[in-house]
């Protein structure tokens, strides 16, 4: 025994003693930052600050979601197509029905759930993969929101006019300046979250399911719940994000969406979220999204078209999977 | 041994199509350690897993306590003191050692769990078991011993009566099963009832108090173990005679040329400076503990994983091995000790597996020659004896022996020369592994090569010309058969090496 | 019996297509845009009395003439989608002038301008439908080419409107109702440039113009931008300054005259964003705001209107006068970009008349199913901003 006991535990390393791939990708949004900052003086403004969080809120409340799925070794592709169904719905209902605005925001963040709840029942009770159920349900989204709001075009109601009270959620102005206070809420959320993943039944069971989902079901636990509300966790950030969408960007069109889910996603696996489970950190999502953010809004100011973004965007995923793959390697030495 | 704990009478289990369980009766009592032992498929799972909830019974009762019970889920199974310790570890690798032991039924502070808590009822549980195991380390970086060990401690802490231990020694080293007994002796003494599952003879001698055979679903008959001898308990299992006589004399002629050498091969921590001969004809024991480096051998010789340095020569001459299709190409062919993950494809039939390494001769123009390729694999399920219904039979229907020798006939097909077996016969029961050793020997008899891998000794004496013992990387004995004994390769393999 | 069978089969089929999402998009179209005709009842109302909008004129006059003669037309119109207003305000002109004239009209549009393929597919499927005629507004120049071919080949005549196909087969596009784009352009860098103009002569150092154009695929966006681009670049040069293009290569490669960037007076920088949405044109924009020497943006249509607009919800750099802010043109209506005007923050923009355009469509494809002869029908952009907007000649056209 006393052979092997050397060989029980294993010597952490540097980086992982300061937590890992966040670690590394937190210096790499410091590094694009100052490299973005040094190419171009007009990226240094306090207002390209604000519009890299502006763009940011609805990612990052994506990603906050999905980072559950995730590391239950499961994906939600409904999230983009479904954010922009909720944010539709909810503007119709606002601008042609005349609800308050209020109502409408109430109604997005319900259809988030429903969805969330829909994709949970068929991932944890019909069986269906993940990647296949979600991807019905994101093209489900799809079509619903333009039948939902007649196919229509709509604006939520833009700054100045009455209704816009809820865009000070995410940005309010006082003496001039405005404050981005949608970060503040993102970093909230991200804490209250990380809370729930690390240390409530909810969180540690969502890591139990993705480790060995047969192990668990052992363990007397009802996987079957617990796998349904990691798809509805996803399902209520969507919702989230859809009013975070429309507070930043008040046109919502139908037929897009599709993709954003891929910039949460990308930013999750970015900020550490196994591909195959199990593994993962809500703060790392969010670090992971200011990657994809920092790129998008990064790359325009020194003069890259937009498709470079695409590119380096998944240029920079792949590192982030190799990282993964090289990390487990040496777990396995 | 106490009073009766648990009683399970005429508990009968139909599957579609299987007759499981065929009106068994089982019992265990206060501090006994009752061996359930049986061929694969003999239904000591299935019986298992109807006393814990898994599955729902036909009919029969069982009394646990005094009282008729009928559990519903593991976890009534559990709340009531009946905990299985699975023969698959059912590790939640990603999580801590204390943090699986509590699982669904964490402590809680407010709405947060209380990991401090955890660790502290861990620890305890931990000394109460002499186990030396941070419970705050991470599950997966633990060695599968130690994993075993967490999972005993899991089933304690459920405040257990009755332990069922399936098959727990199946992964563990020599030092850790003695580990793994002496806590079970302790719990022994503790007045709690354990099942003990198991295809090693030997421990149960060791350990059992009493022993129940089951075979075929049916319940054959119950021992006193220091009342019979193995041979009593084996002639139960299979109703037959099995002789397990070491092999005397090499099978190899003298001439025998050597078809494959190795040369201060080095792969890794696992493999250093290995060098040896493989002759025609030749059956090359590999034996070890768990964990010597024989697979990592295997695997760097067959290109699966990088060397650093080596040689390696095919019938005298040099060839560069540096992946597993170029050690094809020099006519090795290697049946992993994992046959589900790396030896055959479950889910395809027996004609597709069989030609799986070699689809290129049965191709016309762009698509497969179906006819041709059914052909073949019949030719091999007739010389192999593979009992199976037809060739088009897909392979996660047939057995462990006989999806072993789905694999054999993939590399006769492909025209290997030197074949290397890796736990040729693990989870194969006794029957089949019979059948197994005599088309090993038919092979060697044609003129194929062999290396056998085994960590079972009776199976290494059996059917090695010739042994080498591996420990901790490096090649610590060769001996002949003629001069080979148990206790010359336990020496070998446990050498210290300084 | 086993037609029907058949068609039953198809019905189940296409249902399950339309449950998962995908495909079905077309269906719902003709009840969606009904609806739009419906909610927009009070619209045609305000719109026969401007007569002074030329195109919607033509279109009454027109109609007193082929009135009588509608009889069971059935015609097929695609529109390039349902994402902005201006579409909705084409597909009620549409529907208003089919009810008037006693045809049938079915329309569909893709889901997004983007999708060039889904629009080709409908294109496709209307041609099955053997119609009596097809309106169309490609997304893309070439791809609807080989449709085209087939449609005149079964005998279809094919009218364009909003965008014209240059390269359309000869005698497969009868005759084309669209805004000259090229020159709608050139009017927003007509109304811009004085604006500007004493800005760029005091400056000391280069200035920057940019453009979001959403695509660099269809006629339209392609051609306003160009337009703008070569307005401005006559105007400075008018005004003897030297002009460079940088950005997107369609339009650096396609404008008059790239000239060098480092020499230049003015740089015009083009932006494109990878898809058309709202979101990425504002990335877009943002980038060119917040660079220090930029004096004036252009927004070559609804969506890229709204995003420069989007972009200055932080940035706060629009406005109307030139010296302490950025003065930015706009393209279409809607009410983001006609509050922006009213409120000051966009300098003006460009309109068409979607309805009219709507409405001459489905005029044109009656008289040629009534074996008329007709030409192409131009249909003019016109300047609007703060002071004009509720003349009687621009008012009718600023759709929501």
């Amino acid at each position: 025994m006393s052979k092997s006991s050397a060989a029980g535990t294993q010597n952490k390393s540097v980086i992982s003693r300061l937590g890992g791939q966040k670690f590394i990708v937190l210096l790499v949004v410091i590094g694009l930052i100052i490299f973005f900052g040094a190419a171009s003086p007009d990226f240094r403004k306090y207002s390209t600050a604000m519009s890299i969080l502006d763009y940011s809120y609805y990612i990052a409340l994506m990603a906050i979601g999905v980072t559950f799925p995730l590391i239950t070794g499961g994906v939600d592709l409904s999230i983009g197509t479904g954010l922009i169904c909720y944010s539709l719905t909810g503007g119709f209902l606002i601008v042609q029905k005349g609800w308050p605005v209020g109502a409408g925001m109430l109604v997005a963040l319900l259809l988030g759930i429903i969805m969330g709840l829909f994709n949970g029942v068929l991932v944890a009770v019909m069986n269906l993969p993940p990647f296949l159920a979600t991807l019905c349900t994101c093209m489900i989204t799809r079509g619903l929101g333009s039948i939902f709001a007649n196919r229509l075009g709509i604006s939520w109601p833009t700054s100045g006019t009455e209704g816009s009270w809820f865009r000070n959620i995410f940005k309010i102005t006082v003496n001039g300046t405005k404050i981005p206070l949608g970060f503040l809420w993102v970093l909230l959320l991200v804490a209250l979250m990380a809370f729930v993943l690390n240390h409530t039944k909810i969180g540690r069971y969502t890591i139990a399911i993705g480790s060995n989902k047969e192990a668990t079901i052992l363990s007397g636990i009802n996987v079957k719940f617990y796998h349904i509300m990691a798809y509805v966790i996803s399902g209520f950030f969507a919702g989230l994000a859809a009013i975070a969408y429309s507070a930043v960007f008040s046109t919502v069109q139908p037929g897009t969406g599709a993709g954003f889910e891929l910039e949460a996603i990308g930013g999750a696996i970015i900020g550490g979220v196994s591909a195959s489970g199990g593994v993962g950190s809500v703060e790392g999502s969010l670090i992971g999204v200011f990657v994809i953010c920092l790129l998008k809004t990064g790359l325009p100011y020194i003069g890259l078209q937009a498709n470079w973004q695409q590119i380096i965007t998944g240029l920079v995923l792949i590192g982030a999977v190799l990282i993964d793959i090289m990390k487990k390697k040496k777990e396995k030495d | 041994m106490g009073e009766v704990i648990l009683t399970m009478k005429e508990i009968d289990k139909s599957f579609p199509g299987v007759h499981a369980l065929d009106h068994v009766s089982f019992e265990v009592r206060k501090g006994e350690v009752h061996a359930l032992m049986g061929e694969n498929g003999a239904g000591k799972s299935t019986l298992m897993k109807v006393l814990t909830g898994i599955y729902k019974k036909d009919s029969g009762t069982i009394v646990y306590e005094g009282k008729e019970v009928e559990f519903h889920n593991t976890r009534e199974a559990q709340d009531a003191g009946v905990v299985i310790v699975h023969q698959e570890l059912n590790m939640l690798g990603h999580l801590t050692v204390a943090q699986n032991i509590f699982i669904g039924r964490e402590f809680k502070k407010g709405i947060a769990i209380d990991d401090k808590k955890m660790n502290e009822e861990a620890a305890k549980l931990f000394d109460m078991l002499h186990i030396d195991i941070d419970p705050s380390e991470t599950m997966s970086n633990l060695t599968v011993g130690k994993q075993q060990m967490c999972e005993i401690a899991k089933a304690i802490s459920h405040k257990a009566k009755v332990i069922v231990f399936d098959e727990p020694s199946a992964a563990l080293t020599e030092a850790e099963i003695d580990e793994l007994f002496k806590i079970i002796r302790d719990l022994r003494k503790q007045q709690l009832g354990i099942v003990y599952i198991s295809h090693r003879m030997d421990e149960i001698k060791v350990i059992t108090d009493r022993v129940t055979v089951m075979r075929d679903g049916t319940y054959v008959g119950t021992l006193i173990t220091e009342e019979c001898t193995k041979d009593d308990i084996i002639n139960m299992m299979v109703g037959r005679v099995i002789y397990e006589d070491p092999k005397q004399h090499s099978m190899v002629p003298e001439n025998a040329p050597v078809v494959l050498k190795v040369e201060h091969l080095n792969a890794g921590r696992m493999v250093q400076d290995v060098s040896f001969e493989l002759r025609k004809g030749e059956i090359l024991g590999f034996s070890g503990l768990m964990g010597a480096g024989r697979t990592e051998t295997a695997r760097a010789i067959f290109g699966a994983d990088p060397k650093e340095s080596g040689d390696i020569y095919i019938n005298g001459t040099k060839v560069t091995i540096n992946s597993p299709e170029d050690a094809v190409k020099c006519g090795i062919g290697y049946l992993s000790e994992d046959r589900k993950r790396y030896g055959i494809v479950v889910q395809k039939t027996i004609a597709e597996n069989s030609t799986m390494a070699t689809l290129e001769k049965y191709m016309k123009g762009l698509f497969i020659n179906k006819r041709a390729e059914r052909g073949i694999a019949q030719e091999y399920v007739d010389s192999l004896a593979t009992k199976t219904p037809s060739v088009d039979q897909l392979v996660v229907n047939l057995s462990g022996g006989n999806q072993q020798k789905v694999v054999i006939a993939k590399w006769l097909v492909r025209n290997c020369d030197i074949l290397i077996f890796d736990e040729p016969t693990r989870g194969i029961d006794v029957g089949a592994k019979n059948e197994i050793y005599k088309l090993m020997n038919k092979l060697a008899e044609e003129g194929k090569s062999i290396i056998m891998i085994s960590s079972e000794m009776t199976e290494i004496l059996r059917m090695s010309d010739r042994i080498i013992v591996m420990c901790e990387g490096k090649k610590t004995g060769e001996v002949d058969i003629e001069e080979a004994s148990q206790e010359t390769i336990m020496n070998m393999a446990t050498r210290e090496i300084s | 019996m086993k037609k029907k069978i058949l068609a039953t089969l198809l019905c189940a089929s296409l249902a399950a297509t339309l449950l998962a999402g995908c495909g079905g998009s077309g269906n719902d179209a003709s009840s969606a845009s009904s609806d739009a005709a419906t909610t927009d009842e009070s619209k045609p109302a305000e719109d026969n009395t401007a007569d002074d909008a030329d195109a919607a004129t033509e279109a009454e006059e027109d109609t007193t003439a082929v009135a009588t003669t509608g009889g069971d037309y059935k015609f097929e119109i695609i529109v390039k989608s349902y994402q902005s207003s201006y579409w909705q305000a084409a597909v009620t002109g549409v529907n208003q002038k089919a009810e008037e004239l006693g045809v049938t009209v079915n329309c569909t549009g893709p889901n997004a301008e983007s999708d060039i393929a889904d629009q080709v597919n409908m294109l496709n499927n209307a041609i099955n439908n053997a119609p009596t005629g097809i309106g169309l507004a490609a997304c893309d120049q070439e791809a609807c080419l080989d449709s085209l071919q087939t449609a005149m080949d079964k005998g279809i005549p094919v009218v364009c409107f909003d965008s014209g196909i240059p390269s359309a087969p000869e005698g497969s596009v009868l005759a084309t109702i669209a805004t000259d784009n090229y020159a709608a352009g050139a009017t927003a860098a007509e109304n811009l440039y004085p604006a500007l103009k004493d800005k760029i002569a005091a400056a000391s150092a280069p200035v920057r113009i940019g453009e979001v154009n959403q695509e660099a695929t269809s006629e339209s966006i392609t051609s306003r931008g160009l337009g703008f681009i070569d307005k401005i670049i006559e105007l400075a040069k008018a005004d003897s300054k030297s002009v460079a293009v940088i950005g997107n290569e369609y339009y650096v490669n396609n404008c008059s005259d790239k000239g060098d960037e480092a020499s230049a007076d003015i740089i015009i920088e083009v932006a494109v964003p990878a898809q058309t949405t709202v979101e990425l044109c504002a990335t877009e924009a943002s980038a060119i705001l917040n660079k220090a020497d930029t004096i004036g943006m252009f927004g070559s249509n609804q969506v890229a209107a709204e995003g420069i607009l989007t972009a200055n919800e932080n940035l706060d750099v629009l406005g109307t006068d030139p010296e302490t802010s950025i003065l930015a043109a706009g393209f279409d209506a809607g009410s983001v970009i006609k509050g922006a005007i009213t409120s000051g923050k966009m300098f003006g923009a460009v309109t068409q008349s979607p309805l009219a355009m709507g409405q001459t469509t489905v005029e044109v494809l009656t008289k040629i199913a009534n074996g008329e002869s007709v030409s192409d029908v131009p249909t003019q952009g016109y300047w609007y901003d703060s002071t004009n907007m509720e003349d009687a000649s621009i008012a009718p056209n600023l759709y929501d």
